[in-house]
């Protein structure tokens, strides 16, 4: 596609004022904008329009959080699953994941080099979440998560895989720039705030893609089966969910409605989401619904770090344009 | 390049390009420099090959199949660098369909021939109290295993892996390993009181004779044990690991 010329962002005043020019009756007409002109011109100001680091910066604080906790729930069975008589050798690992599947695990499989790794992944995130040395360490954080995830394939759930878009995203922008240490440091230096990005819009822009993309994944792959249909897919849910967290099983069986309306609320809302984050009008209040419906869908399936997941990538959806 | 219409030398991308390099009022840096012509090309062109790749996984990774030609495409053009940053996703999260396969899994393991009743010697993992996402981790363990049967390249790996694994643990070099799942009962049997049941998704033996680890599957088994109360309360062994 040829990226068109950006005329429309130009800063206010530098554009020549028109004047008012009525042709000649025989005079020739200049041709509408045809649709590879409106789709160049909508995709120039979907993925190059400058975007503040602010959003952006609170996805990688929520972002980097919620990662943190992912890494967190690997520490107490690491040596367990991935030591020397591991139950998830590497041998196992590799027949287990895809072809071109790589770990930094895979070189090592004694304890220190194994805590090592950790730790320095843990740290990577930490420096990521506190926007410290951000567009290193957001590189290195991705990296390190998505290399956790290959040693041990079968062990990731959705969180994971949501979380590691997420943090690829945040390697594209520019996400120090606002609310991080690194922004501290540079105002402490006199060195003035950074202006809005292009790498941001795209970090940005990215999200509002997966975001859709999963919400309607989702749905269609719900929509395949019959209890998505018949209604009943709360109550397996429910029945099947961790009770520490929401226990809503005693409340469903005896509700059938209820049951109904979640499951038929669930799939509506996921399709509503899938296409509403590209109807402008929509768009910032169906980005705003998820950041409180995701969560409450995390909870009632049992994937509550899913569901925070999902809510950030909604926070996303909420970016000015 | 000729006279662009917003007045400049060339046309308007080349506008921010020329802001005057100066810290504006407001204490923002100058504004950066937007990206050239060519480099916006070279973005495009990397979105738009990313963007294929994520619609081929959409299509390409789903439970229901694809065609050749998708699988194939993905495969030979995507796959060796969306695969290695774990952008190779499926993205189908279906949540549940209600079937056994969507059910809690978990493992049992304990010394062969060792009686049910001597609890102090099985291991159950997750272990009863273990919650969140760390048990969830378990739980997909144990779910691996029993879908791993389906593959004839990963048939039996898994099982002896895990079981290799744990005979330190469990002191002993010959074990029974189940996978055995939380069956929740239909929601009007819930309502008229009835209860879930836990059964055997996967069973064998895992023992080592002169160096060498053998796995020795078992039949399948039937339901196993009503469910009481609660996953806690499922089963009465205790935590050992």
């Amino acid at each position: 596609m040829n990226p068109l010329p950006l005329a429309e962002f130009a800063p206010a005043g530098s554009l020549p004022q028109p004047t008012c020019h009525t042709p000649p009756m025989n005079a020739p007409t200049s041709p509408p904008p045809d649709a590879a002109t409106a789709i160049g011109a909508w995709w120039n100001h979907f993925w190059f329009l400058p975007a503040e680091a602010l959003l952006l910066a609170k996805v990688r604080w929520l972002a980097g959080g919620l990662a943190l906790l992912l890494w967190w729930s690997y520490g107490p069975d690491l040596i367990t699953w991935f030591g020397p008589q591991g139950l998830v050798s590497p041998e196992v690992s590799s027949q287990w994941r895809p072809t071109y599947g790589l770990s930094l695990w895979d070189a090592t499989a004694a304890p220190a080099g194994i805590w090592t790794l950790y730790a320095s992944g843990a740290l990577a995130l930490l420096a990521l979440t506190i926007g410290f040395g951000t567009p290193v360490t957001a590189v290195l954080a991705a990296l390190f998560f998505a290399s956790l995830l290959h040693r041990g394939p079968m062990l990731a759930g959705p969180a994971d895989d949501v979380t590691a878009l997420i943090l690829w995203c945040l390697a594209i922008g520019r996400s120090g720039d606002a609310l991080s240490v690194d922004s501290f440091l540079a105002a402490r230096a006199g060195r003035p705030a950074q202006p809005p990005g292009v790498r941001n819009r795209i970090g940005l822009s990215l999200l509002r893609v997966h975001a859709s993309v999963l919400a309607a994944a989702a749905a269609l792959a719900q929509l395949k089966g019959d209890v998505w249909w018949d209604g009943s897919a709360a109550w397996w849910l429910a029945a099947r969910a961790d009770l520490w967290m929401t226990n809503l099983a005693p409340l469903l069986a005896n509700a059938e409605y209820l049951t109904n309306l979640l499951t038929h609320g669930v799939t509506l809302f996921e399709i509503i989401f899938a296409l509403g984050v590209w109807i402008g009008p929509v768009r910032r209040s169906v980005a705003g619904a998820g950041l409180v419906a995701w969560p409450l869908i995390g909870l009632l399936a049992g994937e509550p770090f899913w569901g925070a997941a999902m809510a950030i990538m909604a926070l996303a959806c909420l970016a000015e344009e | 390049m000729g006279k662009g219409k917003n007045g400049g030398d060339a046309p308007g991308i080349r506008m921010f390009s020329q802001a005057p390099q100066r810290p504006t009022g407001d204490g923002l840096a100058p504004p950066a420099a937007s990206p050239t012509e060519i480099t916006r090309g070279v973005v495009t062109i990397l979105l738009a090959l990313y963007l294929v790749g994520l619609l081929l996984c959409v299509a390409g990774n789903s439970a229901s199949g694809s065609s050749a030609l998708v699988r194939t495409t993905k495969a030979r053009l995507f796959s060796p660098w969306m695969v290695p940053l774990w952008l190779d996703l499926a993205y189908d999260t279906r949540l549940t369909y209600g079937t056994p396969d969507d059910a809690n899994h978990f493992l049992e393991l304990r010394p062969w021939n060792a009686p049910a009743s001597a609890t102090g010697a099985t291991l159950r993992l997750p272990a009863p109290g273990m919650r969140g996402e760390r048990a969830a981790r378990w739980r997909r363990l144990a779910r691996a295993l029993v879908v791993g049967q389906d593959d004839s390249d990963r048939e039996g790996l898994l099982p002896a892996a895990v079981a290799e694994g744990l005979f330190a643990s469990l002191g002993a070099e010959d074990l029974s390993l189940r996978v055995l799942r939380t069956i929740p009962p239909d929601r009007d049997v819930a309502s008229a009181g009835g209860r879930g049941t836990v059964e055997q998704a996967y069973a064998c033996r895992v023992r080592r004779v002169a160096g060498e680890v053998q796995l020795l599957p078992l039949p399948p088994a039937a339901e196993v044990a009503p469910l009481v109360a609660g996953d806690a309360a499922m089963s009465p062994v205790p935590r050992s690991k």
